[in-house]
Formats: C-alpha cells, sequence, structure tokens
C-alpha cells in the first residue's frame, strides 16, 4: 500500500490517486454516507436546482441527486469489478492453459479471441439483452463474455514468454508440477502487466455499463446508477441542467481517475516503456 | 499477393465464427420460442406445428446449416415490430449509421495524425504536456453525456448547428437510392441538401469521435516517438533533411502503420457505439434500430444487427490491411 | 602519414577544452577536451560504453536530442561555430561538408523507402541532384557498385529488409560519401557486424575516403581494430580525454596508463591468455564531472594528487597528448 502511495509524480497523478480510492471507498461506504434515502420520491420538491438542503439539486422524481449519486457509485463500481473478475478469471484460466497447451489448440484459440475482440461490446450486449431481457444482469454477462479474450491474449502472452525463460527449464528439472508452475512462477510474472490492464479496463467497463444503462438495456429504472440518471435527467435537460451534469461527471471523473492511475502504473511497471538509456 | 489471400482467408474464418456466434445468440433465449410464437392460447398441437415451420425440431446442425444457408442468402427473418423482412430494414437504417461513422472517423482521423505527429517530434514540450492532458480526459468522457451537453450548448443556446434528425424539415422530402444521404447529395451536385445534411451530422459525429481521438492521438504519438527514436531519424538528419521532411517522409509512413491498424478497429467499435448518439440527436440508425428492437425483444433483428456490423468490422480490417499491405513493403515479402 | 607526431596544421575539425552538457539540469558529460582533425586525416576516437564518445560525437555534430556543446571552442574548415545557437548552425553543415555512419545498420535505413530512392535523397540535399531524375538514379548505381554491392541496377529498386547487415552499412557507406562530404563521423560501425565484415567495412571506410580526401573519425571501443585502420587515435575515459596519440605508437611507445591497461586486457595480440589483465574496477561513466583524473581510482600509478589535481592542458593542435600528471605516455 505505501508502495502505490508513493508513485504519484505529478500533482494529476495525486489528484487522480486520491479520485480512485474515494470512489472504491464510495462503493462500499456510499448509501450510508447519503444525507438522504436515494429512493425517496417526493414530488412536490421534483427538478429543485442546487441549494443548501440539496446541494447537488434533486431529479424528476423528488430524489437528492448527491444521495443518489453516492448510492450510484455502489452500482456502478460492483458492477465493474463483477465484470472484470469474471472476465479476469475466464481469461486468466484459458490464456495460460492456452500458452502451457501450445500446439494447434494454442493457435486456434487466439485466433478466436481475435475475432471475438472485434466485436463492440454495445452490440453484443444489445443481443444479450434481447435474449436475456433487459437488465443489469444480462448486461454483465454479455460485458463479461466480451472482455475476456483481452485478458485471454494477454495473459496467453505473458504465459508463452515466461515458459520460454530459464528458469522454467530449471524447474522442469526439478520436477515442479505444472500447477505450482502457474501459481509459483506465472501468476506473480504476470500481476504487474494485468493490474495495468485492469486498471484501464476499469473506467472502459464503466463507461460501457453506463452506456448500456442509458439506452435502457443494462441497469433499470429506477435504480440509481449513473447512467440511468442521464437517461431520467434527460428530457429535463434544458430546465434542470443538474439531473445530467452531475451524474456525467461522475463518470467522467471516476474514468479519468482510474485511467490516470492505469497510466502511473504502467509507467512504473511496463518495461517496454522504459526509455532508452 | 499471398498475404492479402491469408487476409481474405482469415476474413472467411471470421465470418464464419461470427455467424456461429449470432446463430448460438439468437438460440440462448430462455424458454421455448414456439411457444411464444404460437400464441397464448395455442394448444400442444398447434405448438408443435409451429415448431415444425420454424424448423426448431431438427438437429441443431440442421438448424445451423438452415441459418447459414439464409444468411447467405440475406434471409434474416421478418421483424417482430415492423413486420418487414430484417434485410429490409437493414438496409434502410444501416447506410445513416455509417454515414455517421463515417464522418466521425475523418474528424478523427483529421485530428490524431497530425497532433500524435506533432506530439510526438515535441514530445516533452508543454504544448505535448497539454495534448495529452486533453486525450487522458477525453478517453474518459461518456460519449452519450457529451453528445447531450453539446447538443445542449451549441445547438440549444447557441443555435451554431442543428438539434436533430438527419435532415431540414425543409428538405425532408430528400430521396436517396442507396440510403447515403451526404453522397447521393454530393454526386448529384445539390450542395444545399449537402450542406445541410452535413450541418445535421457534424455535432453527433464529433460526440461519437471524442472518445476515440482521445485514444487514437495517444497511440499514434507513441507510434511516431517510437519512430523518432530510431538511427534512420539520425541518419537523415545526417543527411541534411529538414524536420518537416523527416516528420512527413520519414517518421509518418513508419509510424502511421501501427495505427492505423487500430483505427481499422475503431471504426468498427464506432458503428457498435452510433446507438449512444442516435438516440439523443433523434437520427435513424442501426443503433437505434437495435434498442428497438430490444425493447420489443425481437431477437433476431437484434441478431442480425450484430451480424451486419461484424460483417462491417471485418471488411474495415480486411480494408486496412490492404492498405498497409500496399504502403509497407515489408509486407510483400510476408514478413 | 603523422609517424612524428607533428602540430596539425589547417584542421580540418578542431576542439579546444569542449564540455558537453545535458540539456535538462546542465550536467557535465565530457569535459575539457582537446583535439583537431587533419584535412584527410582518418582519426579514431576509442572508449569504453560510458565513456562518452558517442555523446561527444552525436552532440558535436548537432545531432544528439538531449545534450548541448556548453562550452569550449569548435572550428569548422577554418570557421569558428558559436556555442549559442550551435545546432543551428551545425545543422547547416550537416548534409553538405559532413555524412554520418551509425552503428546499427538494421536500423540506420528507412524500412520503407528504396535503397535507390535515400541516395537519391542524399544526392538531393546534398548536391541538390533532382530525386527521380536519371542522373541521380545512376550516380546511386555507381556509388553501390563502388562500395562492393553487386548487381547494384537490381538492388537500386530494392527495400533495405532485402539486404544482409553488412550489405546495409555498405548502403549507408555509399549514401554518406554520396554527398561529397568533407568529413566522415563512423560511430561503431561494426559493432552489429561478425568479424569478418567488421574487417571489410572498416578497410572500405578508409580506402574510399583516402581516395577522395575525405577525414574520417572513427569511433570504436575496440583498440586493436583502431590500431590497425586509423593515424591517430584519441582515448576517451569518464567523459575525459586521456590520451591522443598516433596509432603506430600504440604497443611501441608508451602511452597513457589507461591506454596501456586497455590494451593489457584485449586479446588478439601476441598474447597468452593467461597475460590478459582484466582492468580492476567498475567503469566510471561519463557525467561524473570531476576534477582530476577519471582514472586515478583504478590506476596503478595513481598517486593522491591524480584525483583532485587539474588535469595538464592540451591546446588541442598537439600531434600526441597525455592527461596524466606524472607525466606517463607524454
Amino acid at each position: 500500500m505505501r508502495a502505490i502511495l508513493s508513485l504519484p509524480k505529478t500533482w494529476i497523478e495525486r489528484i487522480a490517486l486520491v479520485i480512485a480510492l474515494l470512489i472504491l471507498f464510495l462503493a462500499v461506504f456510499g448509501p450510508w454516507i447519503a444525507p438522504y434515502d436515494p429512493t425517496q420520491i417526493d414530488l412536490r420538491n421534483r427538478l429543485a436546482p442546487p441549494s443548501a438542503t440539496h446541494w447537488l439539486g434533486t431529479d424528476s422524481a423528488g430524489r437528492d441527486v448527491l444521495s443518489r449519486l453516492l448510492a450510484g457509485a455502489q452500482v456502478t463500481i460492483l458492477s465493474t469489478v463483477t465484470v472484470i473478475a469474471a472476465a479476469l478469471a475466464i481469461g486468466l484460466a484459458v490464456g495460460i492453459t492456452s500458452a502451457f497447451v501450445g500446439g494447434t489448440l494454442d493457435n486456434l484459440l487466439m485466433r478466436f479471441s481475435d475475432i471475438w475482440l472485434s466485436f463492440p461490446p454495445l452490440i453484443l450486449a444489445l443481443g444479450f439483452a434481447a435474449a436475456l431481457g433487459a437488465s443489469l444482469e444480462a448486461a454483465i454477462v454479455a460485458l463479461i463474455v466480451s472482455w475476456w479474450p483481452n485478458y485471454a491474449r494477454l495473459s496467453r502472452m505473458i504465459t508463452a514468454d515466461i515458459l520460454t525463460r530459464k528458469f522454467i527449464a530449471s524447474a522442469d528439472a526439478l520436477g515442479v508440477p505444472t500447477h505450482r508452475k502457474v501459481t509459483h512462477y506465472v501468476l506473480p510474472n504476470a500481476f504487474d502487466v494485468m493490474i495495468i490492464q485492469v486498471t484501464l479496463d476499469i473506467a472502459a467497463v464503466m463507461l460501457a455499463i453506463s452506456g448500456l444503462s442509458f439506452i435502457g438495456v443494462g441497469a433499470q429504472i429506477p435504480a440509481p446508477e449513473w447512467g440511468v440518471m442521464i437517461a431520467e435527467g434527460r428530457s429535463h435537460v434544458s430546465s434542470a441542467w443538474w439531473t445530467v451534469t452531475f451524474p456525467g461527471l461522475m463518470i467522467f471523473v471516476t474514468a479519468l481517475g482510474f485511467n490516470v492511475v492505469g497510466d502511473m502504473l504502467r509507467r512504473e511497471f511496463d518495461p517496454t516503456l522504459q526509455r532508452r538509456g | 499477393m499471398r498475404y492479402v489471400l491469408q487476409r481474405i482467408v482469415f476474413s472467411v474464418a471470421s465470418l464464419f465464427v461470427l455467424v456461429v456466434i449470432t446463430f448460438t445468440l439468437g438460440h440462448i433465449m430462455p424458454g421455448d420460442p414456439a411457444i411464444a410464437a404460437a400464441g397464448p392460447n395455442a394448444g400442444a398441437e398447434r405448438i408443435a406445428e409451429v415448431r415444425a415451420r420454424m424448423g426448431l425440431d431438427q438437429p441443431l446442425i440442421v438448424q445451423f446449416a438452415i441459418y447459414c444457408g439464409n444468411v447467405l442468402r440475406g434471409d434474416f427473418g421478418v421483424s417482430w415490430f415492423t413486420h418487414q423482412p430484417i434485410v429490409n430494414d437493414l438496409a434502410r437504417e444501416l447506410p445513416p449509421s455509417l454515414e455517421l461513422v463515417i464522418i466521425a472517423m475523418t474528424i478523427n482521423l483529421a485530428i490524431a495524425l497530425p497532433l500524435g505527429l506533432v506530439t510526438a517530434r515535441y514530445h516533452g514540450s508543454r504544448f505535448d504536456d497539454l495534448v495529452r492532458l486533453f486525450a487522458i480526459a477525453g478517453a474518459g468522457l461518456p460519449i452519450f453525456w457529451t453528445a447531450i451537453l453539446l447538443q445542449q450548448t451549441v445547438a440549444a443556446q447557441w443555435d451554431l448547428l442543428p438539434l436533430s434528425g438527419r435532415i431540414s424539415f425543409e428538405n425532408r422530402r430528400f430521396e436517396a437510392a442507396s440510403g447515403f444521404f451526404l453522397f447521393e447529395s454530393l454526386l448529384r451536385g445539390e450542395f444545399r441538401i449537402f450542406r445541410d445534411v452535413l450541418a445535421h451530422l457534424l455535432l453527433p459525429a464529433f460526440a461519437l469521435s471524442l472518445l476515440f481521438t482521445a485514444v487514437g492521438v495517444r497511440i499514434t504519438r507513441t507510434a511516431m516517438i517510437g519512430e523518432f527514436r530510431k538511427d534512420y531519424v539520425v541518419l537523415a538528419r545526417a543527411k541534411g533533411a529538414s524536420e518537416a521532411r523527416i516528420m512527413f517522409r520519414h517518421v509518418f509512413p513508419n509510424g502511421a502503420t501501427p495505427s492505423l491498424t487500430v483505427f481499422g478497429m475503431q471504426f468498427g467499435w464506432m458503428l457498435g457505439a452510433t446507438v449512444l448518439v442516435e438516440e439523443i440527436f433523434g437520427r435513424p440508425g442501426v443503433g437505434r434500430y437495435a434498442v428497438k428492437a430490444v425493447t420489443q425483444n425481437d431477437i433476431h433483428s437484434v441478431v442480425a444487427v450484430v451480424f451486419v456490423i461484424g460483417v462491417v468490422f471485418l471488411l474495415a480490417n480486411l480494408l486496412v490491411d490492404i492498405l498497409l499491405y500496399l504502403l509497407n513493403p515489408a509486407k510483400k515479402r510476408g514478413l | 602519414m603523422h609517424a612524428d607526431a607533428p602540430h596539425v596544421a589547417d584542421p580540418l575539425l578542431s576542439l579546444r577544452d569542449v564540455t558537453v552538457a545535458l540539456r535538462e539540469g546542465a550536467r557535465t558529460m565530457v569535459s575539457g577536451v582537446s583535439f583537431s582533425v587533419g584535412r584527410g586525416e582518418i582519426f579514431g576516437i576509442v572508449g569504453e560504453s560510458g565513456s562518452g564518445k558517442t555523446m561527444l560525437t552525436r552532440t558535436l555534430f548537432g545531432l544528439h536530442d538531449d545534450a548541448v556543446v556548453a562550452d569550449g571552442r569548435v572550428s569548422f574548415d577554418g570557421k569558428d561555430i558559436p556555442v549559442a545557437g550551435y545546432q543551428r548552425h551545425m545543422r547547416r553543415l550537416l548534409g553538405r561538408r559532413i555524412g554520418l555512419i551509425a552503428q546499427d545498420p538494421y536500423a540506420s535505413l528507412n524500412p520503407a523507402m528504396r535503397v535507390g530512392m535515400q541516395i537519391a535523397e542524399a544526392l538531393y540535399l546534398g548536391r541538390g541532384i533532382p530525386m527521380r531524375s536519371a542522373r541521380a538514379r545512376q550516380i546511386a548505381i555507381e556509388l553501390l557498385r563502388d562500395v562492393g554491392i553487386n548487381e547494384a541496377e537490381r538492388a537500386v529498386d530494392q527495400y533495405p529488409d532485402q539486404f544482409s547487415g553488412g550489405m546495409r552499412q555498405r548502403i549507408v557507406i555509399a549514401m554518406a560519401l554520396s554527398q561529397e562530404p568533407q568529413l566522415l563521423i563512423a560511430d561503431e560501425p561494426t559493432t552489429a557486424l561478425d568479424a569478418i565484415t567488421q574487417r571489410r567495412i572498416v578497410d572500405l571506410i578508409v580506402e574510399r575516403s583516402r581516395t577522395r580526401g575525405v577525414s574520417v573519425i572513427l569511433i570504436s571501443h575496440n583498440l586493436e581494430l583502431l590500431r590497425q585502420s586509423v593515424d591517430r587515435v584519441a582515448v576517451l575515459y569518464g567523459g575525459q580525454l586521456l590520451n591522443l596519440l598516433p596509432a603506430a605508437e600504440i604497443g611501441t611507445r608508451p602511452a597513457h596508463p589507461y591506454t596501456e591497461a586497455l590494451l593489457a586486457c584485449m586479446p588478439g595480440r601476441v598474447r597468452r591468455v593467461e597475460d590478459i589483465r582484466a582492468i580492476p574496477g567498475d567503469p566510471v561513466g561519463a557525467g561524473a564531472g570531476r576534477i582530476g583524473c577519471a582514472f586515478a581510482p583504478r590506476c596503478a600509478h595513481a598517486v593522491p594528487a591524480c584525483a583532485t589535481a587539474p588535469l595538464p592542458l592540451n591546446d588541442g593542435l598537439a600531434g600526441r597528448f597525455s592527461a596524466c600528471l606524472l607525466g606517463m605516455g607524454a
């Protein structure tokens, strides 16, 4: 943890790290520190501009925007983490296995992943939504299905590279079993690169989820998800700009924060990016 | 030449995988589609009849073969909510989306390539830092949010560009056989209409392109920086080449190669993202069509859209590969 | 030749107390270097990695991104080049009077441009001959033949990746010579090549330059190679010029302790393996920015004063020089 805190080199990076940690914090504790109940409707107070009582105003059903934003952090981040964790698990399993097995199967799997990667996740998600009904769960499944080839390719590349290194030969000579090779040789070496990819993906997945929710095939009304909030506020945007601006700002700032943190990690850990001496 | 053939074979294989995927999608619905198609009051006999008619009682392989055959003939079935053959719907909805993506891609390339080149040349400078900041910020902007904001400010408040739609009310009777308003109006010399259509395209295209441009700048920049560091650039300088010559005749042709690959993929991704701006700007397109289909639970229409977009994606990539092959001689020998 | 090491009269390139520093932080990398290169002279610069030899040379000719000439006097062909705006002035001379041959032949040529066109570009930039003219093509073919590329007519239309490393280096040499420079800089031109090709390439450079009266600065970490090929050698270590001597004197006349140490640890001369001595300690990089001799910590003859006293002066025009406080090799 200390190591991470010491990484930022510019003020932008410091702010980004703070934002990222803050969002993670909100993901866990968001609903508890919200000043109002995010689901409480108060139709007499709808579309109220930001004020002392409602710092970010109220939406079309009179709900406090700030509270919904805080609650939304939980929905958004949990969905994102679910997608990435599942995609990572599947991707690692497929990629590492593929690298170990090698040969035609390896080739086929990677070609397959390449093709799979080409499809825009949004459209694929629409497909799943049509098949399974529009819901946050369907969107999550769709995104997992879209995303795992990313990790499969990456882990396969890393594993294949590690397998060519000399210390694997000595491990073979010592009779180290395969599963131990994976846990003790592959995973630790892959960790750095994976962490970078995961951090950068957080922003991308988050944008995808909020995008899907916006068009109605992700989280559904009246969930406090940021994309849904923008969809709900859209019809009132000319008179009540706060219903659209603040949720969007949240998405933007969060994505930006994780992107900068991901870049920061990449600068530290990615050896291919080192400047020539 | 062998390289091109290789790429074509790969594309065909990818097409096949695409068909498999869309077939799977079309058949993973929970519940029995025959029941849904037969209606709420159908008895067991009627359901069996429908099932036979839909070919659902055949083994999966046979169904798949039938599906392949249909796809090759362009028969995607009939849409449940337009009651038209889906392929007709697609022919109508695809061109507007393609126009949008083409304009967005043009904006992307026009900004990303020069900026990437210049920031690579002057990397470390304040200008470079500023551009990189914008690029990182741009990569975090939700497309639909940007679209709404742009619509509100540029169109609604400042009245610089049209608010929504594909063409002005006064030009609404414009017909294009190909469906491509932009190109047909240009070809027919109807410049007033061309300007009108273009004006309606600018805001949505810009909103759509922003995120991709931000990524494009960074990728181009990295590729160009890599080239600038190479020895042949130092040698070119030693020969007495001006910085301009080095940038345009040496670095750019070599650095553009890796970035072009990404731009090719972005074309497909953009097409998938059109749904986000079509809704907001009230434009027709495959995105809106697909969303409508989803709300109507019309799986076949959505699957057809997935397929078509996949095809466009493969075509774009194939074109980029061929372009690279023409540009980069090393590939000619299959290196 | 320069067997007696007299002063260099009418030098082509003259350095006097030149300091090279990094742009960022103004950190001194090379200091107090003075030497001259005569017209038509083949001049060698030897040093280990990190000695500053590449940085010095590239910066001298305005080709280094991160370093500048911070101090000292540099004159080329009789004209002084001011320190202010140095790179700009120097760049004007590139391509017309100075040519470069770099270390890695696999990276020196633009992979997307035909070999003939790259030579034609050099002809255009250096002599104003239109790039797509028949004349340019003819000259390119002749040059390729001259550097030993058979089937020059076919080669001129091919791409760099169709040639081996040695042949690519020949093309680079042809390209440099095409501009009819007064000075050729060969920056470790053979490091990426095998031993036999190394010999051939160096011989090619030296021969072609001598016939044309072109001066050459040949940089290498291989003292033996230089001893066999050049007229005089400058020895760099830790950003300092420690020794300057005629190639003929290497091994026959006592030189600076570092030069002697270099000789002692090289195989290749008549020497038994057991006699090869590695130099104790680790090499120091350029930029230590010290006063006193950079080699002192590892020198067998060093006295305490060596590490602190300023080095002896070198007017830059001498045929021979040793920076040793104890006068060894002078």
